[in-house]
């Protein structure tokens, strides 16, 4: 059919990995060295759990290529202001110009200091959506972790567009630093708000289709009917920001309706806090001499240690404890003698009993009745007593699940959703159980390819954590990141690669402009310079606008740049990188991963080139090895590459060694295939040695890997270790010791973040918090009557491939897309026909857009789909799409205590008077 | 005789549009031109509302209207089941087009490019000027069935010889296959699932079964 | 570049066909009116003169409508192509029957002989019902598809025909006999009566309510200038009111623009597609199964969930 006939066809595998839920599998044909269609790699399709399937968006990676838009050269700006209305006047100069420019200001930062007089790093650097850019950058980690201090706390929506509560609670409390659905084995999945169908990539559309025809139900909790309601057994078309009240309401129909003795007591008993008893004061009694939590034993009628040997320890019930310690904060001992303790359990269920259905149906305008009987369907098919043999090991069968979407688990009221879910799970023993929730990757503890190995005895029969320490000595009351990530949120830790990003990113930009008045740590400063990768912020973010100027303000800033964007537009330098079917990486795919990445195989996959880079793009390990050179960290660059930090493996192991040399050839090539041949031997354990050119033909290598991989618990009995619920006496001596430090230092501006930190959490009027805000804007709660919300695309990986042309074409199939959803008879009443052009504005400013009228959203919700509202990328501009982002504020008063926000703002909606 | 018809289930389909774009790679569609698409259907009232995601393309009917109102025989109905278009025959009169009731159909009297004027490379490579001024429809991947009968492959099981939708469908919703072989992968999952053809009261045979039930 | 935005709600619903525009259009409005012209021509008596001015502007009708629709197709330069699928295309009967049209119709305008007149009246027939099969035999359009849309192309075509051919007598001079004038009322009538039927027949068997909201739309101006206006002409002329030829002319003229009007509406305004549905919502897991969807036509009776 092609017009030129081709001389030569190849069919290339590699990957696709925009979004966190791949690597995708994909094969590229490339006729005469012309990339022309993206297709399945079915090679790949007994290792994958997608049967070697890539999503939609990978289909829209040619067009990526040979985008017209792109920048195909070194750029440099000539207009020295900065601004949205400052044309940057971009002009091409060559790579040597364009890499002596960035190395020169990387070598000042170094001559001068890494960190400068605030305490900051001069160096930050912005990776975008999800942490994915890294099966990317190649080479890029090795250059950071060679230069020393860098600053990621501007971010690109970690912390306020990720499933922030989640991450650093499913981490703490199990090791999910991403939480799923066992789907695979699941019986009933309540999904509040979690959008799987779309966000969850192919593996887990597979899964839930197959879990689907196979009968299981999934219960959709969510304001509007998103794909993923849809494709559920039934919607329940919840009020915005209320689900923690419907989550308390199915614990209390389970704990007050149901009672312990239906629920799973050998679990509760053995492996949660539930027999901790606890102290009038809140805190646990602990063995007065061995400060070990108590519990009370049946056996002996007698409160013993946690761990001792033989009891039988009492799940309910309240019992005399003759004599007994509390640990409080700062490590403040009181003593008690005949005191009452009750089990943790039984706190629970005091707290829970004035949570009933009836009591969450006015909050969440969802009938007692259905509350009731969802909660009751989740018991009965939790199918407590049932096992299940998984290669010759009998685990507990519970294959029932909550799972939570964003703006659920993230800001306000997400402490309370992610603890109900996971106390959910523990009741019917659920917890990193066959059937039931797991966590399926760790990134704040180690190892981030085992999460398995994070497990290890702390303090009080619980997992070892790393808090970011909040005792007088330890506490940085200097902040070392300008997100203040380890003096403000203890859980976030310091111990993970990824603790830093994960820290309140939102508060790096706020404290740019305004600090609360009673600010008495050091001003923060700009980063001297900003190197960004695969990221815009200013479209991503909130209040983009208003961090559009901020990011103006910034001295110095090199940006690898595909398009000019709404970032870059700032930007000093643009580095034009090959792109993903122009270069080469190898990562590990398989084993455990984010969201439902649970697979049968484990190994590592390479991303190659497939065609040669369009212009002058260059591969971004050959831009990171010029950079390290010229910048004078080579040495250190080429170290941390055979520790193995951009690549898989070590590149020296116990039969191998194929560490490169500084002085030595260091073309991206050459580095790849070492990191292939560390690689295949490591998964190998020594047998296959693989080099580049065997991974260009086959892809990838893979190992079987065991499913008793996917669950925790078994780990845990290993280690007679119990997970840290339902009772939450570490976090609340943990906020009360974080307090004590912020008021010794006469700082109060954190204050209602501490109320968060809470034993067991309250219910607080979560909506109530947005309405207080735009009250205390001086806006009136009448004239914004609406909460405007958004939703994930599978077309989109947030707004990374906006300017990708047939992303758009088949994405307008949806309803919604590119517009702004709404209720039709809500609509009706305000004259807006479908179509309409219309305005939806905020209390600090307004967003345009097409009216999308719908019956499955609520009448008092809209919703807009994606991240959109570009101003200078191409293509993108001219959509003319609106977006939450523009209209969303960026304030103290809506983070919460891990630092997080969530997509959620109360807005106005009117008919434009001029039809678009 | 061979019929190869298509099954798309109803239960799996999540309207991701990876087959719509699949079909645009395979089969080079231009800007805005879609051989198949996902629809979105939502019915009902708030609260009670269902949304249905919905495969639609040719249907390569048993009784092809298309075929039987083309002037120049350039729309056949292959032994096979496919129907099919010789692009050289066609004189883009559009009468197929009005005869069709699937909407499967389209013509594209000038050529539009992704990005406007500029062709793109890959655009370029692809351009096929056989395919202006004529009618167009989903093929079922003509070609691959055609190596199928070449190689002895069987479509629907081999992937190099099943269309490109199939191959790509994330959810597993779609199958391919003989109809007429009771042993096929479709013949084995109709008997086992209910399912429908799309207006099939307009007699036009259609071959793809839509699945919605266990039977 | 502006890119379209908002299609998703409209895309499965029923939706105007694009692909035949006023060219097409012209081909059935001009094309079918002169085939029946022609045909009455031939049968009605005329003087040479009269008769050769209608054959004449009949083949000019024809022809003007097969240009218009050569102008419309995508490759114009394989026109000839039309003729390879006499087995079943009505498009190609259509050509063929057109190739008899100039020829025998050329030929009797030449010779005025009475047998090629009549075989060019009976290829002017055969061409007016070809237009009629044409339209038909398109199933994705339910307004055309339906059977009474046969006969109503043929008798909105016969009626425009006998009305050009009383605005020819009228022109030229010649007389309207009784006949000619008896003729148009009954096929005023007859139209009228099929119109009414067509209209009942697609409500009752179902159509794209876009499409009947159009139809119903046209229903009353059709009927008082169609039918009921030049049906009083008509009749004032056979009682013998003064001015016979002009009061001819003047129901001729109507019956000619509604008729047009009615299949400028059938064949451009109200020719929606089917549209997409669904006979049963899926059942996802534990969830029921629902109801048939069709968007864009009237709910199916008895439609329910589980």
């Amino acid at each position: 059919m092609a017009a030129v006939q081709s001389k030569s066809v190849k069919h290339v595998p590699t990957i696709c990995y925009n979004c966190v839920s791949g690597p995708d599998f994909l094969s590229v044909k490339v006729e005469d060295g012309v990339a022309t269609e993206i297709e399945p790699n079915f090679a790949a399709a007994e290792v994958h759990p997608a049967k070697g399937r890539a999503c939609v968006k990978a289909y829209g990676l040619v067009q990526k290529t040979y985008n017209p838009n792109r920048i195909q050269q070194p750029m440099k700006r000539t207009n020295p202001k900065k601004g949205r209305n400052e044309d940057p006047g971009f002009v091409p100069i060559s790579w040597e110009e364009a890499l002596d420019t960035v190395a020169q200001k990387l070598s000042a930062l170094r001559a001068k200091g890494l960190v400068d007089e605030a305490g900051l790093p001069r160096l930050a650097v912005s990776l975008g959506h999800g942490g994915t850019p890294s099966n990317y950058m190649g080479t890029f980690p090795a250059f950071l972790a060679a230069w020393g201090p860098v600053d990621y706390s501007f971010g690109s929506g970690q912390g306020v567009k990720c499933v922030h509560s989640e991450h650093l609670y499913g981490e703490f409390w199990h090791r999910g630093f991403t939480v799923a659905s066992d789907t695979p084995n699941a019986r009933y999945i309540i999904a509040v708000g979690a959008n799987v169908d779309v966000t969850g990539g192919p593996c887990a559309v597979i899964r839930h289709a197959d879990a689907r025809v196979r009968g299981y139900k999934r219960v959709q909790v969510e304001p509007h009917l998103s794909v993923t309601g849809a494709c559920s057994a039934e919607w329940v078309p919840i009020r915005p920001k209320t689900d923690p009240a419907f989550l308390f309401a199915l614990i209390n129909v389970l704990v007050c309706e149901h009672g312990l003795q239906k629920l799973d007591i050998p679990f509760l008993r053995d492996r949660t806090a539930s027999p901790y008893l606890v102290a009038p004061d809140g805190l646990y009694l602990r063995d007065a001499e061995s400060r070990k939590p108590l519990i009370w034993d049946e056996a002996s009628g007698s409160a013993v240690a946690h761990d001792t040997a033989g009891a039988r320890p009492a799940v309910a019930g309240s019992y005399r404890v003759a004599r007994a310690v509390v640990a409080d904060a700062d490590k403040e001992c009181r003593e008690y003698t005949d005191v009452e303790g009750k089990t943790a359990y039984e706190m629970l269920a005091a707290h829970i009993a004035k949570y009933s259905p009836e009591w969450a149906a006015g909050i969440c305008d969802v009938p007692a009745d259905t509350i009731r009987r969802i909660a009751n369907e989740y018991l009965e098919n939790a199918g407590i007593g049932e096992t299940i043999e998984i290669d010759g090991k009998t685990l507990a069968l519970r294959p029932v699940a909550v799972t939570l979407g964003k703006s659920v688990n993230n800001g306000w009221g997400a402490y309370e959703c992610c603890w109900a879910r996971t106390v959910l799970a523990v009741l019917v023993g659920a917890l990193e159980n066959p059937g039931g929730l797991v966590g399926t990757t760790v990134r704040l503890n180690k190892s981030r390819d085992n999460r398995h190995l994070g497990v290890a005895p702390g303090e009080d029969g619980f997992m070892v954590q790393y808090f970011n320490p909040t005792t007088k000595e330890e506490w940085q009351t200097t902040p070392a990141t300008r997100n203040l990530h380890q003096t403000l949120v203890p859980i976030v830790g310091h111990n993970g690669a990824w603790s830093q990003a994960l820290g309140p990113t939102q508060l790096a930009w706020m404290f740019q402009g305004e600090r609360p008045a009673d600010w008495s740590m050091p001003m923060p400063t700009l980063p001297e310079v900003w190197i960004v990768y695969r990221s815009n912020p200013s479209i991503s973010f909130w209040d983009t606008t208003h961090l559009a100027e901020v990011a103006a303000r910034f001295p110095f800033m090199a940006c690898v740049a595909y398009t000019v964007d709404e970032t870059n537009y700032m930007a000093d330098i643009l580095l034009p990188e090959a792109t993903d079917l122009e270069s080469t990486q190898m990562i590990r795919m398989g084993g455990t991963k984010y969201m439902e990445q649970f697979w049968d195989y484990k190994g590592v996959v390479l991303r190659q080139k497939a065609v040669e880079p369009q212009g002058d793009a260059r591969d971004f390990t050959w831009i990171t090895t010029e950079l390290a050179r010229r910048s004078g960290v080579l040495e250190p660059y080429v170290k941390a590459i055979n520790k193995g930090i951009s690549g898989v493996a070590s590149l020296k192991g116990k039969d191998y060694d194929f560490s490169l040399d500084p002085a030595g050839d260091l073309d991206p090539e050459h580095i790849w295939d070492a990191v292939c041949r560390a690689a295949s031997l490591t998964f190998s354990e020594g047998k296959d040695e693989h080099g580049l050119d065997w991974f260009r033909e086959h892809g990838f290598y893979a190992v079987p890997m065991s499913r008793l991989e996917w669950y925790l618990t078994p780990t845990m009995e290993k280690h007679g270790l119990r997970y840290e619920l339902p009772y939450q006496e570490r976090l609340l001596r943990t906020g009360r010791e974080l307090g004590n430090r912020l008021h010794e230092k006469n700082m109060n501006w954190w204050d209602e973040q501490l109320s968060e930190y809470m034993a067991l959490p309250e219910w607080h009027d979560v909506p109530a918090r947005w309405v207080r805000n735009l009250e205390k804007s001086g806006a009136k709660i009448e004239d914004f009557p609406f909460w405007l919300l958004t939703s994930k695309s599978m077309q989109y990986h947030a707004g990374g491939n906006a300017g990708i042309e047939m992303m758009h074409e088949v994405a307008l199939n949806l309803r919604g897309h590119a517009g702004v959803i709404m209720n039709a008879k809500t609509a009706a009443g305000l004259g807006i026909a479908d179509g309409d052009r219309v305005e939806v504005r905020s209390h600090i400013g307004a967003t345009y857009g097409k009216a999308a009228l719908m019956q499955g959203v609520r009448p008092d919700t809209l919703v807009i789909i994606g991240q959109f509202d570009h101003w200078a990328q191409p293509f993108a501009k001219d959509l003319g799409i609106p977006s939450l982002n523009t209209i969303a504020p960026m304030t103290l008063d809506l983070t919460d205590a891990t630092g997080s926000g969530a997509d959620i703002v109360r807005v106005a909606v009117r008919k434009m008077e001029v039809a678009a | 005789m061979k019929r190869y018809v298509m099954t798309i289930d109803l239960r799996r389909c999540v309207g991701c549009q990876t087959c719509t774009a699949a079909c645009k790679s395979a089969n080079a569609t231009p800007s805005g031109i879609q051989w198949r698409r996902v629809l979105d259907l939502e019915t009902g009232e708030f609260p009670d509302v269902r949304r249905t995601f919905l495969p639609v393309a040719c249907m390569h009917c048993g009784d092809p209207p298309c075929e039987s109102v083309c002037p120049t025989k350039a729309t056949t109905k292959r032994a096979d089941g496919l129907v099919a278009i010789d692009y050289e025959l066609c004189i883009g009169c559009a009468n197929c087009v009005m005869a069709c009731p699937y909407d499967a159909r389209s013509i594209v009297h000038e050529q539009h490019f992704a990005y406007g004027e500029s062709q793109m490379t890959s655009e370029a490579k692809r351009f096929d000027p056989g395919r202006i001024g004529v009618s167009m429809k989903c093929t079922f991947c003509k070609d691959r069935i055609d190596e199928a009968a070449a190689t002895g492959r069987t479509p629907g099981v081999d992937p190099e010889v099943t269309p490109a939708c199939v191959n790509s469908c994330i959810s597993g919703a779609m199958g391919f296959g003989d109809i007429n072989d009771p042993q096929s992968n479709v013949s084995q999952l109709l008997a086992q699932t209910q399912h429908f053809r799309m207006h099939e009261e307009l007699g036009t045979e259609p071959g793809v079964y839509y699945i919605w039930n266990q039977s | 570049m502006k890119k379209p935005v908002l299609g998703a709600s409209t895309l499965a619903a029923p939706k105007p066909q694009k692909n035949w525009d006023w060219r097409a259009a012209s081909n059935f409005i001009a094309g079918g009116a002169g085939g029946a012209l022609l045909f009455f021509a031939s049968i009605g008596g005329f003087e040479p003169a009269p008769t050769r001015m209608a054959i004449l502007l009949a083949l000019i009708l024809i022809g003007c409508g097969l240009t218009c629709v050569w102008f419309e197709i995508g490759r114009p330069l394989r026109a000839m192509n039309v003729y390879r699928h006499i087995a079943t295309s009505w498009m190609t009967r259509e050509a063929f029957v057109a190739l008899a049209v100039f020829a025998t119709g050329g030929l009797a305008w030449l010779l005025l002989q009475p047998l090629l007149a009549w075989l060019a009246g009976a290829a002017g027939l055969a061409f007016l019902y070809s237009q009629a099969r044409i339209l038909a035999a398109n199933k994705g359009i339910p307004a055309w598809r339906h059977p009474r849309s046969v006969p109503l192309m043929v008798a909105t075509g016969l009626a425009e025909g006998a009305g050009f051919l009383s605005g020819v007598a009228f022109l030229s001079g010649a007389t309207i006999g009784f006949w000619q004038a008896a003729v148009l009322l009954a096929l005023i009538a007859i139209r009228a009566l099929i119109w009414n039927g067509y209209l009942a027949g697609l409500t009752v068997e179902g159509a794209p309510e876009s499409a009947l909201r159009v139809l119903n739309g046209i229903a009353s101006r059709l009927t008082l200038f169609g039918h009921v206006l030049p049906g009083f002409a008509v009749l004032a002329a056979l009682a013998g009111m003064p001015g016979r030829g002009a009061l001819m002319f003047a129901a001729g003229s109507m019956v000619v623009a509604s008729g047009w009007f009615l299949k400028y509406t059938l064949v451009r305004r109200a020719a929606f597609t089917q549209g997409l549905a669904v006979v049963r919502i899926p059942v996802r897991g534990g969830g029921p199964a629902g109801p048939a969807v069709k968007p864009g036509w009237k709910p199916v009776p008895g439609a329910k969930a589980g």
